[in-house]
């Protein structure tokens, strides 16, 4: 990446700045929103490699999704907003959008389509997921992603197949790409903080930290684990379909070419016009699957595998503190 | 006829959540050149006696020395907007920037009492008099006599700063590099705490081991005499001390060593499967080789 000289128009985000209050209103409107999933709007500037973020504005809940006028409200919705907040000069420049997630599933298909939509306008644009439940367990899960730019490029070409993503020398992992977080806050607002904040003692979120029992969490997430395995397995089989249509169309192919030689060397012994050799009315290329699901499910299962990975090692830590401790009192 | 009485006396009391202040502090150093102040609206939930601010507005409004123009419309469709996303939020009352009221507050608290039935006028500190970030809230009571109106009284009424969990948890992240000024610390503390979970532990394990430093210290000192125990205190620690479960070592050596092995089993699990999926990667098959 270092060695392509970035362009000024062509920079690419490296980092994201989100202001403490875009912070805490997605907090609070995903915490406040479970058990459902819910977005919003991410309003700021984006300057050089950095992307930040001043403001965010909630979305409704989709009552019914695939409904046209509610697609329409949507719209209205996200324009009249802008408007209005443009009036209290807010930086009204969409950046992306935020989404909750739970328990780290968000690598899905929808997702990809709507970075694509919002590509189409916003080149630079990022979505921050957070995840409510995790954050309950004392540390904040806060992660701002885009796709790379090669994958954007691969889905534009319509070559989401094995061949396309290995000829664009992509793997599972080149499709998100995670920036790192910066918090920054206006000096008035560090003030405020300073105020807000009484003498350091245990908080709630301390007593979530060093809560011994990671069971719960350890196992939704293996069952989530369980789920993708059995996805990529399905996966799988479609690809082996695949395979097994392709091998079985070319045998009848080859069958039918042969027939068809002899016909043509029959007719060429009567003085007659040969046959064409290919019909493509009978032996149709068969689309190749899409690798799109298979890759999104082998990232979903990374997410996973750190989450439990995080999650063991912590607990591991914390029981060896508990051994500590027991043993200084014994 | 005599004054007209809020029927919930001085008993109301407001509770802001810290979104709100932030909200309006970045509204503040976003006003207009030439303003003084910014207002704006407050929405939250009403239960019993306490009024709980959760969300607010900016409503762009224009002052000079006697008169008030507030933009209606402006706060109309951010009302509306806002009712889409959380419709069980209402209009509680208002917000200005500034150090104290001003004339015009009564004219806009009248504007909101057509909004909600008793709002609040919340007043934050934004110009930092004595140093201090100062939140405020007022109610408000009419002076009447018989059916005209004199004047309208504000009553300060008791607010507090209220912290959800979760909201906690963003807090926390909000004081990491304020005491150290210069940008490259600040860089640095905000990036980490976002990822290092063991750190962020450490200084749990360093402020729990520091409170009952703090517990021990007092009882120390109600022992030796030098200090008068509160009941109340010795109480609670009494209760918590009977919390800790006393465990025979035998039995917390199995207890200890099942967890450990629960934990060195998933980690292994997931370790296996990171481990198919990196060699389903090399092979450039799209299947799990070993299963």
């Amino acid at each position: 990446m270092e060695a392509i000289a970035p362009k000024p128009h062509k920079e690419l985000v490296k980092t994201v700045q989100l202001e403490g209050q875009v912070l805490l209103k997605i907090i609070q409107h995903c915490t406040e929103a479970l058990p459902q999933n819910v977005t919003g709007q991410l309003l700021g500037l984006d300057v050089g490699q950095q992307l930040e973020v001043t403001d965010c504005f909630a979305f409704p809940a989709t009552v019914a999704d695939d409904d046209s006028e509610a697609e329409s409200a949507g719209a209205n919705y996200q324009l009249e907003m802008m408007r209005c907040l443009r009036e209290v000069n807010v930086d009204n420049n969409t950046v992306g959008w935020y989404q909750s997630a739970n328990m780290g599933t968000f690598q899905t298909v929808e997702l990809i389509e709507t970075f694509i939509n919002y590509h189409e306008n916003i080149k630079k644009c990022v979505c921050i997921i957070y995840d409510p439940q995790r954050s309950s367990r004392g540390s904040i899960a806060l992660k701002a992603i885009r796709l790379k730019e090669s994958f954007i490029e691969l889905s534009k070409e319509q070559k989401l197949t094995l061949k396309g993503f290995r000829e664009a020398n992509l793997s599972w992992r080149d499709i998100f790409v995670e920036l790192p977080i910066r918090i920054r806050n206006s000096n008035l607002v560090q003030a405020l903080v300073a105020d807000l904040m009484p003498a350091p003692t245990a908080t709630q979120a301390d007593v979530e930290r060093l809560n011994l029992s990671s069971a719960p969490f350890l196992e939704r997430n293996i069952q989530s684990l369980l789920e993708c395995v059995d996805d990529i397995v399905a996966e799988q089989q479609k690809v082996t379909m695949y395979h097994k249509n392709v091998a079985r169309q070319q045998q009848a192919y080859a069958v039918w070419l042969a027939k068809r030689r002899q016909e043509n060397q029959q007719r060429q012994a009567d003085n007659q016009e040969p046959l064409p050799e290919e019909d493509p009315n009978l032996f149709k290329p068969i689309p190749e699957p899409s690798m799109l699901d298979n890759y999104l499910v082998t990232n979903q299962i990374a997410t996973y595998c750190d989450q439990v990975n995080v999650a063991a090692g912590e607990t591991i830590q914390k029981l060896f503190l508990m051994e500590g401790m027991q043993k200084a009192g014994l | 006829m005599s004054t007209v009485l809020l029927p919930s006396g001085s008993s109301v009391s407001v509770k802001v959540h810290p979104v709100v202040l932030f909200a309006i502090c970045d509204a503040y150093t976003r006003r207009k050149e030439h303003q003084d102040r910014v207002i704006g609206t407050l929405l939250g939930v009403v239960v019993d006696n306490t009024i709980e601010v959760k969300n607010c507005y900016v409503v762009p409004h224009n002052e000079s020395s006697d008169q008030v123009m507030v933009d209606v419309v402006h706060h109309k469709t951010m009302f509306e907007l806002h009712q889409k996303v959380a419709p069980h939020e209402v209009i509680v009352g208002w917000f200005a920037t500034g150090s104290e009221l001003y004339n015009s507050d009564a004219l806009i608290q009248e504007f909101y009492s057509k909004e909600s039935q008793h709002p609040v006028h919340m007043v934050v500190d934004t110009t930092l008099r004595d140093e201090k970030f100062n939140i405020s809230a007022y109610t408000s009571r009419t002076l009447a006599l018989g059916d005209k109106q004199l004047a309208t009284e504000f009553v300060e009424i008791p607010c507090e700063t209220i912290f959800g969990d979760v909201e906690r948890v963003g807090a926390d992240l909000m004081l990491t590099g304020l005491n150290d000024p210069s940008p490259d610390a600040k860089k640095d503390s905000s990036s980490k705490s976002l990822t290092d979970d063991a750190e962020t532990l450490q200084a749990s394990m360093a402020r729990l081991a520091e409170l009952v430093g703090r517990a021990a210290e007092y009882v120390e000192a109600v022992n030796s005499g030098k200090v008068t125990g509160d009941p109340a205190i010795g109480r609670y620690l009494a209760d918590t001390l009977a919390l800790v479960p006393h465990l025979a070592r035998p039995d917390f050596e199995r207890l200890f060593n099942e967890s450990v092995q629960d934990n060195m089993m998933v980690t292994f699990l997931s370790d296996l499967l990171r481990a198919h999926v990196a060699l389903a990667e090399r092979l450039g098959t799209a299947a799990l080789p070993i299963m």
